[in-house]
């Protein structure tokens, strides 16, 4: 850069040098090409010899200081003969060199935004990442005496012998959970999902579009009754009406949960109306709910839980596998910005869950069998339409195939046929 | 929980079953995040703007993009790919300013 700059300082001297010599072309008289030199040496003879040729031909500009060069240089010089054009020094323009080729830094502002930008993205991360490494376990803490005198199992952490019982690390922003060993129950995936704290495009939107940190329990069951259920805030309830495969397939439309004493930020969806009213209609269950409304997310129990609806371009070869499911999904209290105490104030809301499978184990004999009966006729028919599809599909491609063999069948046969009557 | 816990311990250690993570790629399991694929693929559309063009903004948001979908990747996510990715966009800052080690000109500053 600098090297660049230099050269280009050169050049613009030489070309200013160069216009010193229209000036007194007679400094540079021996430079001049041989035509003109007579001419030259004319001039010479006009003002006298008294300027001897620069020494030095590399140190252009050494002669202009050098006092001895000039010595009754102007006293000599006839009066009007040549107006001396300029006495002074020759006016020195310097080329106008672009902004951009000037070595700098305060031209690299850009640059240093960007590593400025980078240098703050990492401090995020890491501090992000330790405030949710905080959280999780602090909730882990909060509630592992609860989880160990329900599960002979506290943590998987998926070798042969378990050994380090906790939470596993998803990525940054997700810790699970697996508990295993109980009655009733294969196993409950406990999920928390916290913020993307250590993402700063994350920690960006949350200050455009807040959101908090979820814990999202998951209870696989060993049996259960058949029906879908879902209660959930009505911004929650749309998208999982929209995602969710059991509940998208059997119980699209949304109740308001008025009549069971929530207010109207709670949206129902439901197969059978008594399981509702058995679920909600439980005391204990709508104290817990009236009493942490703001962090309840949504209930969701389904005998056919099969987790979000598989991307449109994919088409499914066979149904997917559903298992009995209770989905509890739970927001840490505090927008974003959970305590310590507020973890602690969660544990009623897990002892809801077990509070739940209690429940949703009584509701087998609750529930009618009528309504099981429908379902399950319902259900069938289903299962038939699409057995039927399939059936359909196959008849279809089994008549393209039949229709190719057949035609050759039928070739042959006719060859056979002439043979048999030319032989004849 | 208060019933069952009266009426009997609900601990049960033989029926203890064991963690099967789902496959990775499957809608909602857990810590599955489309981002960092997102990322992983916008880093390599603009390094190769970057190298190709050289377009030294390119290389920078490049660089950015790998930077997003390292924070957002899965704990036990391919490593390699996350190098490479960095190393691509690294590459193309470095490449562009040793072509042209002029300031970076933004891109709204042409128009």
């Amino acid at each position: 850069m600098r090297v660049l700059v230099l050269v280009l300082v050169v050049a613009a001297a030489v070309s200013v040098s160069g216009r010193a010599q229209d000036y007194e072309d007679n400094d540079f008289a021996e430079f001049e090409v041989f035509d003109e030199e007579e001419e030259v040496m004319e001039d010479d003879d006009d003002q006298g010899s008294e300027e001897p040729s620069p020494r030095d031909e590399n140190d252009e500009f050494s002669h202009f200081h050098d006092e001895e060069e000039f010595i009754g240089f102007d006293s000599e010089r006839p009066q009007g003969a040549r107006m001396p054009k300029t006495q002074e020094e020759p006016k020195i323009t310097i080329a106008n060199v672009p902004l951009h080729l000037r070595s700098n830094w305060d031209s690299f502002y850009l640059e240093m935004l960007m590593i400025a930008g980078l240098v703050v993205y990492f401090i995020n991360f890491i501090v992000g990442k330790s405030k949710n490494q905080k959280l999780a376990n602090a909730w882990f803490t909060s509630h592992k005496n609860l989880l160990e005198q329900n599960f002979a199992l506290v943590g998987d952490d998926g070798k042969q012998v378990p050994e380090s019982g906790g939470l596993q690390k998803e990525s940054e922003n997700v810790y699970t959970l697996w508990c295993s060993g109980r009655t009733n129950m294969e196993g409950m995936l406990v999920e928390l999902k916290f913020i993307k704290r250590q993402d700063m495009i994350g920690v960006v939107s949350q200050l455009i579009r807040p959101s908090s940190d979820q814990l999202l329990v998951k209870v696989h069951l060993d049996e259960m009754d058949s029906f879908v259920f879902a209660l959930a805030t009505k911004k929650t309830a749309a998208r999982l009406s929209k995602e969710m495969t059991d509940i998208s397939t059997f119980c699209p439309e949304k109740k308001s949960a008025d009549k069971f004493g929530f207010g109207s930020q709670y949206v129902l969806m439901n197969e059978l109306g008594e399981v509702a009213s058995t679920v909600l209609g439980d005391p204990k269950v709508t104290a817990v709910l009236n009493k942490f409304s703001g962090m309840v997310d949504f209930l969701h129990f389904s005998d056919q839980y099969s987790g979000p609806k598989q991307p449109e371009d994919t088409q499914p070869t066979k149904l997917p596998e559903v298992r009995r499911a209770l989905v509890f999904g739970f927001n840490f209290p505090g927008r974003g910005n959970p305590s310590l105490e507020a973890i602690e104030s969660m544990r009623p809301l897990l002892q809801l869950v077990f509070h739940g499978k209690a429940k949703a184990e009584k509701n087998r004999s609750r529930v009618e069998e009528a309504f099981l009966k429908a379902t399950h006729a319902a259900r069938a028919e289903m299962a038939q339409a699409k057995r039927e599809e399939r059936k359909r599909m196959e008849r279809e491609k089994m008549l393209e195939v039949s229709t190719v063999v057949g035609g050759m069948h039928g070739g042959m046969v006719c060859i056979l046929l002439s043979y048999r009557s030319i032989l004849q | 929980m208060q019933t069952a816990n009266h009426s009997s311990d609900p601990k049960r250690a033989d029926k203890i079953t064991r963690y099967k993570p789902p496959a990775q790629g499957t809608p909602g399991a857990p810590g599955e995040d489309p981002t960092t694929d997102y990322m992983n693929v916008l880093g390599m559309i603009f390094s190769m703007c970057g190298l190709m063009m050289r377009l030294k903004w390119c290389a920078w948001v490049a660089l950015y993009c790998s930077c997003i979908s390292f924070a957002n990747a899965r704990v036990n996510d391919d490593t390699k790919q996350m190098l490479s990715s960095f190393m691509l966009s690294i590459s193309a800052v470095v490449m562009s300013y040793l072509q042209n080690p002029q300031p970076m000109t933004p891109p709204w500053s042409n128009i």
